[in-house]
C-alpha cells in the first residue's frame, strides 16, 4: 500500500497535534518528562541495563498518555511494575539497600511516580525526588560538565514547579522559566554565603566507600577489570622540598597501601597473623642525608598518607601534622587513624637511601609467597619451566629477578588501553592471559603479574601502590603530584638486603618513571583531528581547559575548611575556628533579614505615584483655603481655584488643567513629571506669600 | 460532645480574630494585612534539603553543598515572591444585587495590580477551609500589570433578610508552593436576600369586582387592546410596540398606565397562613406572579404599604420590602 504524503501527515497529526495545539496539562507533563529524562540520563551509564530500558519505556508510555489525553493506569498495574522493578533491583544488586541499589530504586520510583501524577501533591513528590536525583549524580562525578547539566535540570524542575502553581490559562514556558531563573538568581547570594561559610565537617558517620575505576589510591587492586583507565588530573598533593632541592623524578616514590594478600581476583592489605610483626616495626635502616619536605594533601577520603620513601617514624623525621594522628605500619606505610576529609599540611624528612624489613629469612615471609590454588596455572607452569631451565638451576634470586625483568623489557608493551583481562571464569586466567598471550598493560598489570611470577619462583614479593614522580614544572615553587601519577610497583625480599623495590613498569616504559610522564591516554578522534590540523590551537585549547578545570577543582570541589579559615584570616580573624564561621554566617544572614525587614517597612509607604502627588497637591490647596473633595479631578479643582481666588489664581488653575492633561489627556504620561510639581509648588508658594 | 467543647472556644477565638478586621469594600494589601506561613510542601522541602545536606556532608560532595544551598536560596526568595504576589493588590467588591434566599447570589470582586503581573491569586470564602472544604472552591485569577481582573464568587444566603457578606480570603502559593500567603477581608457591603418564593404557587387573591369589566370595556371602546403613546425613558423593553416602531421608525410604548386596570392588593391578611416566613414566601411568589401577568399590584404588610403599580421597579420595591420586613 502506498501512502500519500498527505495521508502520512494526517496520521502523524492524529498522533501529534503540534506543540501549540496541545492542551496545557499535556504540554506541562511533556515538559516535566523531558526534564526528568535529562536528569536521569547521567545515571544510565552505571545502572544495570534493565533500568534505563524500563525508564525509557515508562517515559514514552506516559508521553503517549499525555498526548492522547488518555486516562492514567490504575493502582494495580503500577504496583505490579514496582514489584517487578524491586525484583530486578534485587537480582542486579543482591540487596535493596546501599548506594547503587538505592539509586536504582530512586530512579525507578521517580519514573513510576510520573504515571501517578494526579493531584498537586504527586507533582511535589516528583519535584523533591528530582532534586534528590540531581544530588545522587554528584556521587559519581562532579566535573564541570555534570555541574552544567544538573544546573539545567534544577532550572527545569523549578520551571515545572512554577507551572504547577500557575492555575490560570496557558502561561508560556518561557515565562515560567524566567520566574524560576529569577528566583534562583536572587537566591544566588544566599547560596554563595552559605557555601563559603557553612562550616565543613568530617562525615557524621561512616559511609561505604566505593572503589572507583580511576587513577588514585583505593586501598585495593583488581587486575584486568579496567579496559581503559580514566585519567583523573586533579591534584593529589603538593610538595616543597627544603632548600629548593629537586631530586630526580625517578627517585620519587610516594608510598601508599602495600598489597600482599591475593585471593585470585583482588589484591588487598595483608594483616600479619604473626603478632610480633607490629612490635618489630618496619625495621628501617637509613643512610645518607635527610631530605626535608612540606606536603599539602588534598582530601582523599582514605586513611593513607602517601609520604616519600622512606620517612622514618622518629621524633626528628616523622611527619608533623595538625590533624589526625599518623602512624607507621610494619610495611613502611604511613596511615592516619581516620580518613582524610579535608586538606592537610605536614612536614617530614625522608631518606632516599634506605633498607627495610627482616635481613634474615623468617617464617613471616612465607605469607609473601602464597598463591591461591587453581588460578593462572599456565603462569605457574611457565615459572616452573624457568626454574627447571639448566641456565637458572643454581641462580640466586637476584639473577632470577633480572631474568624476568629482561623478559618484560623485550616482549611487553606499555599501554593505557589494554582492554579487559579475564572476563570469563571469574578472573581465573587473567594473569595467564597477560603474561603469556597479550602482553600489554599498564603499571597494575606489570606489578601484579611480576609478583605472581616471583611468588611462583618462591621469592617473597608484594605489590606497593602509591604515587610516582611529580609534574615536571613547578607551580609557585611546589611540585604537583596528581592522581594520574598513581602507580603500582613491587618489592621482593632478598636475603641480607631485606625488601628491595623493583619497578617492572620501569623495565618496559622507562620514560614513565625517569621523566615522570604521568599516565595520559591517547587523544580521542576529535582531539586527534584538531591536533593534526593545528597543534598550537590544540595546545592552547588544552591549556585553557586545564586552567578552567583547575579553577573549578580549586574553588568548588576542593573548597574545604582550610580555605574557609584562610578567608577568615583575610577578614582579620587571628585564630579562626568553626565558631567564627558560624558567627559570621549567622551575622550575615541576620543582617540580610534586617535589610529585608527595613525594605518592607519602607515599602509599606509606597503608593501609586499619582495618588501621592494628589495628596501633596490637596494639602497645598487646603493651605490656600481651597478644599478638594476626593472625587474631583484636577480640572474641577481648577474651577474651584478660579471661583475662590479669582484672577489671582488663574496661573494656578492653568497649572491644574495642565495636570489634568498629563493624567487623562491625549498626551497622558505614565508617571507624574517632577517638573510639573516644582512649577506648581512655586505657584502656590507665591500665592501664599501674596495673601 | 468533645467537638462541641473544643469547637466552642475555637470558634469564639476565630470570631474574635475576624472581628478585629475592619469592614471595608476596598481592601488594599500591604505588609500589615498579609499572613504567610510555609505549606506542608514547604516543610517537606525543608526536610529534603536537610537530607541533602547530610548526604553532602557524609559523602563530602562540594556540588552537593552547592545544590542544597542553591535550593535553599531559591526557596527563601520564593517566600518573598509569594508575599509580593499579594502585596500591592487592591480588592474591591462591587455592590452586590439582591437575590432570593437559597439561590446563589453573585459577588463580583475586582482585583487591581498597580505595578506587576500577578499570577495565581485565589479568592474564596474564609469559612471554606474551616468547614473542611478544599480550597479548590477558590477562584483563581491572574491580575495583569497595571490592570484589573474580576473574580466571581457565588454566595447562597440561607434565609431572607440583610446579610453581611461573609469574610473573604485572597491567597496564593505562587511561585513554588512552599509558602502560602493570604489575607482576610471583611467587605462592608451587605446583601439583601428576598424571601424564597413559595412553590407551588398558591392562587392569586381574588381581584375586586369590576376589574375584568374595565378591561373588556377598554378593548371594545378603542378597538385595540391597549393604548399606545410615545416612548418615554424608563419604559420596559417589552412595553415597546416593536411592529409599529419598525413601520414608523419611532419608538412607541403600550400605554398601560392610561387605563387603570385591575388593582390587586397583595395583603398580609389574605395569605391565610400562620407563619411569618411562610406568609412572606407566599407574598413573594404572588408579586412575581402578578408581575408576570402584567397586573398592577400593591403590597400591604403590617406597618408597610406600597401603592399599586407594575414594572421592574415596583417588583423590586415590593420584594425589597418583603426581604427587609421585620
Amino acid at each position: 500500500m502506498v501512502m500519500s504524503q498527505a495521508q502520512i501527515n494526517g496520521r502523524w497529526r492524529g498522533f501529534w497535534p503540534g506543540w501549540s495545539h496541545l492542551p496545557r496539562d499535556s504540554r506541562d507533563v511533556l515538559f516535566l518528562l523531558a526534564v526528568i529524562g535529562w536528569t536521569l540520563a547521567p545515571h544510565f551509564v552505571h545502572l544495570p541495563l534493565w533500568c534505563p530500558l524500563l525508564t525509557a519505556l515508562v517515559i514514552a508510555w506516559r508521553a503517549r498518555l499525555a498526548i492522547t489525553n488518555a486516562a492514567l493506569p490504575g493502582r494495580w498495574p503500577l504496583l505490579g511494575l514496582l514489584a517487578l522493578a524491586m525484583g530486578l533491583t534485587w537480582w542486579s544488586h543482591r540487596t535493596l539497600l546501599g548506594k547503587d541499589a538505592g539509586i536504582t530504586m530512586l530512579v525507578v520510583l521517580m519514573v513510576l511516580k510520573t504515571l501517578e501524577l494526579r493531584a498537586r501533591r504527586d507533582a511535589m513528590v516528583v519535584f523533591f525526588l528530582g532534586f534528590f536525583i540531581v544530588l545522587t549524580n554528584f556521587l559519581y562525578s562532579q566535573t564541570l560538565a555534570v555541574a552544567a547539566a544538573m544546573l539545567i535540570s534544577v532550572w527545569g524542575l523549578l520551571t515545572a514547579l512554577v507551572l504547577a502553581h500557575m492555575p490560570v490559562g496557558r502561561p508560556p514556558l518561557a515565562q515560567a522559566g524566567s520566574v524560576a531563573a529569577r528566583a534562583a538568581l536572587l537566591g544566588a547570594p544566599i547560596m554563595l554565603v552559605l557555601f563559603m561559610l557553612f562550616p565543613r565537617m568530617a562525615p557524621l558517620w561512616a559511609v561505604p566507600q566505593d572503589t572507583q575505576a580511576k587513577t588514585g589510591l583505593s586501598g585495593s587492586l583488581r587486575m584486568g577489570g579496567i579496559a581503559e583507565l580514566a585519567i583523573d588530573e586533579s591534584i593529589a598533593f603538593r610538595v616543597r622540598f627544603e632548600g629548593g632541592a629537586r631530586p630526580p623524578a625517578a627517585a620519587l616514590y610516594w608510598r601508599g597501601p602495600v598489597l600482599a594478600r591475593f585471593d585470585g581476583q583482588e589484591w588487598t592489605r595483608l594483616e600479619p597473623n604473626d603478632a610480633s610483626a607490629p612490635r618489630r616495626g618496619a625495621q628501617l635502616r637509613i643512610g645518607g642525608a635527610p631530605l626535608g619536605y612540606a606536603m599539602t594533601l588534598e582530601p582523599s577520603r582514605l586513611p593513607v598518607l602517601p609520604l616519600l620513601e622512606a620517612t622514618p617514624n622518629t621524633e626528628a623525621d616523622g611527619p608533623r601534622i595538625d590533624g589526625p594522628r599518623a602512624f607507621l605500619r610494619s610495611d613502611l606505610q604511613w596511615a592516619t587513624e581516620r580518613p582524610i576529609t579535608e586538606r592537610l599540611r605536614l612536614t617530614a624528612r625522608a631518606y632516599l637511601d634506605h633498607r627495610h624489613g627482616p635481613q634474615d629469612d623468617e617464617l613471616s615471609l612465607r605469607d609473601y609467597v602464597d598463591l591461591p590454588a587453581g588460578f593462572n596455572p599456565r603462569t605457574l607452569a611457565w615459572a616452573q619451566a624457568l626454574r627447571n631451565d639448566p641456565r637458572y638451576a643454581e641462580a640466586s634470586p637476584e639473577r632470577l629477578v633480572d631474568a624476568v625483568l629482561e623478559i618484560i623489557r623485550r616482549g611487553f608493551t606499555y599501554t593505557l588501553t589494554p582492554g579487559t583481562y579475564g572476563d570469563d571464569n571469574e578472573n581465573r586466567y587473567a594473569i595467564d592471559e597477560f603474561w603469556l598471550d597479550r602482553k600489554q598493560g599498564f603499571c597494575e598489570h606489570f606489578s601484579t603479574a611480576f609478583v605472581v611470577v616471583m611468588r611462583a619462583l618462591d621469592i617473597p614479593a608484594r605489590v606497593v601502590t602509591g604515587y610516582q614522580g611529580a609534574d615536571p614544572d613547578l607551580q609557585d615553587g611546589d611540585h604537583i603530584v596528581r592522581n594520574s601519577h598513581a602507580h603500582a610497583w613491587t618489592e621482593v625480599w632478598l636475603a641480607g638486603r631485606g625488601w628491595v623495590r623493583i619497578d617492572p613498569t620501569a623495565a618496559v616504559a622507562p620514560e614513565r618513571v625517569s621523566v615522570s610522564r604521568n599516565l595520559r591516554p591517547p587523544p580521542g578522534v576529535v582531539a586527534g583531528a584538531i591536533n593534526a590540523v593545528n597543534p598550537a590551537l590544540m595546545a592552547q585549547l588544552r591549556a585553557s581547559w586545564e586552567l578552567v578545570n583547575n579553577r573549578w577543582n580549586q574553588w568548588v570541589l576542593n573548597y574545604s575548611r582550610a580555605e574557609q579559615f584562610d578567608l577568615l584570616k583575610k577578614l582579620g580573624v587571628n585564630a579562626p575556628g568553626w565558631e567564627d564561621l558560624a558567627y559570621l554566617l549567622i551575622g550575615l544572614l541576620s543582617g540580610a533579614s534586617l535589610l529585608g525587614a527595613a525594605w518592607a517597612w519602607w515599602d509599606r509607604h509606597r503608593r501609586d505615584p499619582w495618588l501621592r502627588l494628589r495628596m501633596r497637591l490637596t494639602k497645598r490647596l487646603a493651605g490656600l483655603g481651597v478644599v478638594a473633595a476626593d472625587h474631583e479631578p484636577p480640572r474641577a479643582l481648577a474651577g474651584r481655584v478660579r471661583a475662590q481666588l479669582g484672577a489671582r489664581g488663574e496661573a494656578l488653575a492653568l497649572q491644574l488643567e495642565a495636570l489634568d492633561g498629563l493624567r487623562y489627556g491625549r498626551a497622558a504620561v505614565p508617571r507624574p513629571d517632577p517638573a510639573w510639581w516644582q512649577a506648581f509648588a512655586a505657584a502656590t508658594a507665591s500665592l501664599a506669600r501674596s495673601r | 460532645m468533645i467537638a462541641a467543647t473544643l469547637g466552642g472556644p475555637r470558634r469564639r477565638l476565630r470570631a474574635w480574630w475576624l472581628s478585629r478586621h475592619t469592614r471595608t469594600d476596598t481592601w488594599t494589601l500591604t505588609q500589615r494585612n498579609i499572613y504567610i506561613v510555609p505549606t506542608r510542601a514547604g516543610f517537606v522541602f525543608a526536610a529534603v534539603l536537610l537530607v541533602m545536606l547530610l548526604a553532602s556532608i557524609n559523602y563530602q560532595l562540594s556540588l552537593g553543598y552547592v545544590l542544597t544551598f542553591l535550593l535553599a536560596g531559591a526557596g527563601f526568595v520564593s517566600m518573598h515572591l509569594t508575599h509580593n504576589t499579594l502585596r500591592g493588590l487592591t480588592l474591591h467588591l462591587k455592590t452586590p444585587q439582591p437575590a432570593f434566599a437559597g439561590q446563589s447570589l453573585p459577588l463580583e470582586i475586582v482585583l487591581t495590580s498597580p505595578a506587576r503581573l500577578q499570577h495565581g491569586v485565589g479568592i474564596g470564602f474564609q469559612g471554606d477551609t474551616e468547614a473542611g472544604q478544599a480550597p479548590a472552591s477558590d477562584v483563581f485569577v491572574d491580575v495583569p500589570a497595571g490592570g484589573q481582573a474580576t473574580a466571581h464568587l457565588a454566595f447562597v444566603p440561607p434565609k431572607r433578610g440583610l446579610h453581611d457578606v461573609p469574610a473573604l480570603r485572597a491567597e496564593t502559593s505562587y511561585p513554588f508552593g512552599l509558602f502560602r500567603a493570604w489575607t482576610v477581608w471583611r467587605p462592608a457591603a451587605r446583601v439583601l436576600a428576598w424571601p424564597a418564593p413559595e412553590r407551588p404557587l398558591a392562587p392569586l387573591p381574588a381581584a375586586p369586582a369590576g376589574a375584568g369589566e374595565s378591561a373588556q370595556r377598554r378593548a371594545s371602546d378603542s378597538g385595540e387592546f391597549e393604548g399606545v403613546r410615545a416612548y418615554r425613558r424608563g419604559d420596559a423593553l417589552k412595553q415597546v410596540v416593536w411592529k409599529k416602531a419598525a413601520r414608523t421608525g419611532e419608538l412607541v410604548s403600550r400605554d398601560t398606565s392610561s387605563a387603570p386596570q385591575q388593582e390587586l392588593w397583595l395583603d398580609w391578611q389574605s395569605t391565610q397562613l400562620s407563619g411569618t416566613e411562610a406568609r412572606l414566601s407566599r407574598l413573594a411568589a404572588w408579586v412575581l406572579a402578578a408581575e408576570a401577568a402584567g397586573v398592577s399590584h400593591g403590597l400591604r404588610l403590617p406597618g408597610v404599604e406600597i401603592a399599586p403599580g407594575s414594572g421592574a421597579a415596583q417588583q423590586r420595591r415590593s420584594l425589597d420590602a418583603l426581604g427587609q420586613w421585620s
